[in-house]
């Protein structure tokens, strides 16, 4: 083996982008992640066309997974309209070829920021989130060395303490995104952003979710049926969001996480955070033959 | 000039890669699964994963050629983070593969081996991937590696295990609690 035979053409650009060597990287870390669920596994993070922070992380594991017969969602908050989601998307589809969808049950590659969808993902989708703070001892241990030293000793107890802590200060748990929660009976990870109703959908999943933080330079991953739990205590039960009875004042729909918002007259309005859900309900209104994929929550409730 | 007008095509290395990959990707995510490799053997494999970075063992001189190819360093077993190797007769190497450790548990080996599917010993998997339970049959491992595997892979630590069967590919990641049956 010497540099000339390992060294390839010249060519305008990678397929996907990311060139083979970034490539082969991410998957061996990748393979790491999902062999240890929740523990996160350091990787180089390279240079991408878009600032640390804005969902780079995420845009490497795509990259890696993507082929021309991929079909990929990209969520912000759950719209599929917003600009970051719609650059990324447009950005993976140019460097790949794959087709760009809205549709959850049309794609097999999802990434998203703070969302998971509300229909429920297949054995054959990915789930790609993007994680801004991939380490959930951030908040108790600053110090990176000792909170890894404490995910070797499964040395959680300071994490239950702030749980402890909200409830006598505020007469309930106050964590309200990125809700610490043990993967596999043995890591605690941050589910990354996303409110508490969507972590429930990670417990004992059909999908393989990985989960990336670029400006961190770590990831981590659910594989299918893999317990996914929130911490919490025997008396304290663990609590979604209080939107169950809410409708959608666009769709009509009711029963799913919402967005609020605020009206002139100091009233509220919500509608679907999930914005194609909404598309799809509102065209089923109008008698297009559109299908709604069977979803998590049913009545508002997460069947057990 | 602009280089995006036309559709990005994968070349062959990139389209097999990328397959033999995501073979790994769900072999490992779904235990016991058999998934379809683009190409039989573990060639493939070292072609998707390794490169200058990774220190690579390999048993048989003639694939460890072919590996070292890729630019992977040879190293003795203890040093490598990728391991290929023969189960059949002898699992005395297989005390000295790296499992790494709670602190850092990356630090435990890929290991690559031969197996023949739907014959052999039964196993009974439980664990990450798996809903309930999952059984599969494996030969051309040596007996006592599956008690030795259950000593090494102390979670998180241990090392995770690719079988290959012609063009077809098992994992079985440290997470998979196995029972011989």
């Amino acid at each position: 083996m010497t540099i000339a035979t390992l060294t390839r053409p010249w060519e305008a650009m990678s397929y996907g982008f990311l060139d083979a060597s970034a490539k082969r990287e991410l998957r061996r870390k990748m393979l790491k992640a999902i062999a240890v669920p929740g523990c996160q596994m350091p990787y180089a993070s390279r240079e991408v066309p878009m600032a640390r922070g804005w969902g780079t992380g995420g845009l490497q594991v795509t990259l890696t997974l993507l082929k021309p017969s991929s079909v990929v969602k990209v969520i912000d908050q759950g719209a599929d309209d917003s600009v970051n989601a719609a650059s990324i998307r447009s950005f993976l589809s140019k460097v790949s070829g794959a087709r760009e969808t809205w549709d959850t049950t049309e794609a097999t590659l999802i990434q998203s920021r703070h969302r998971i969808p509300e229909e429920r993902l297949r054995a054959d989708q990915v789930l790609i989130l993007q994680v801004p703070n991939p380490e959930p001892l951030r908040p108790v241990e600053p110090n990176m060395s000792v909170a890894r030293q404490m995910h070797a000793d499964a040395d959680y107890g300071r994490l239950w303490l702030i749980l402890y802590e909200q409830i006598v200060r505020s007469g309930r748990v106050m964590q309200g995104a990125a809700y610490p929660s043990l993967v596999n009976g043995r890591h605690v990870m941050t589910p990354s952003p996303i409110p508490r109703w969507d972590v429930p959908k990670l417990h004992m999943a059909q999908h393989l979710t990985f989960l990336s933080a670029g400006r961190e330079k770590r990831l981590y991953a659910v594989p299918p049926f893999t317990r996914v739990e929130p911490l919490v205590f025997s008396d304290v039960p663990y609590q979604v969001e209080d939107h169950a009875a809410l409708t959608c004042h666009r769709s009509g729909m009711t029963g799913y996480f919402m967005n609020e918002i605020p009206q002139e007259d100091g009233s509220s309005a919500f509608e679907l955070s999930d914005s194609h859900l909404g598309i799809k309900a509102i065209r089923q209104a109008e008698g297009a033959a559109v299908k709604i994929g069977p979803t998590w929550y049913e009545n508002g409730k997460m069947p057990q | 000039m602009s280089l995006l007008t036309a559709v990005p095509v994968p070349d062959a290395f990139e389209t097999r890669t990328n397959a033999t990959f995501e073979a790994m990707m769900w072999a490992l995510s779904r235990p016991g699964t058999v998934q379809d490799l683009p190409a039989p053997g573990m060639t493939g494999i070292a072609e998707a994963l390794l490169d200058r970075e990774c220190r690579v063992f390999c048993d048989d001189p003639a694939l460890a050629d072919r590996i070292a190819a890729f630019g992977a360093a040879l190293m003795p077993l203890p040093l490598a983070d990728h391991c290929f190797l023969s189960l059949g007769s002898t699992i005395d190497r297989l005390a000295q593969v790296a499992v790494g450790s709670a602190l850092y548990p990356d630090d435990g080996a890929t290991v690559v081996a031969e197996a023949q599917f739907g014959t052999g010993q039964r196993l009974r998997l439980t664990g990450p991937g798996i809903e309930t339970h999952a059984e599969v049959s494996l030969d051309g491992i040596a007996p006592g590696f599956w008690a030795m595997r259950a000593e090494l892979c102390r979670y998180p630590a241990g090392f995770d295990l690719f079988l290959i069967c012609g063009a077809q590919v098992i994992g079985l990641p440290r997470s998979t609690i196995i029972e011989v049956l």
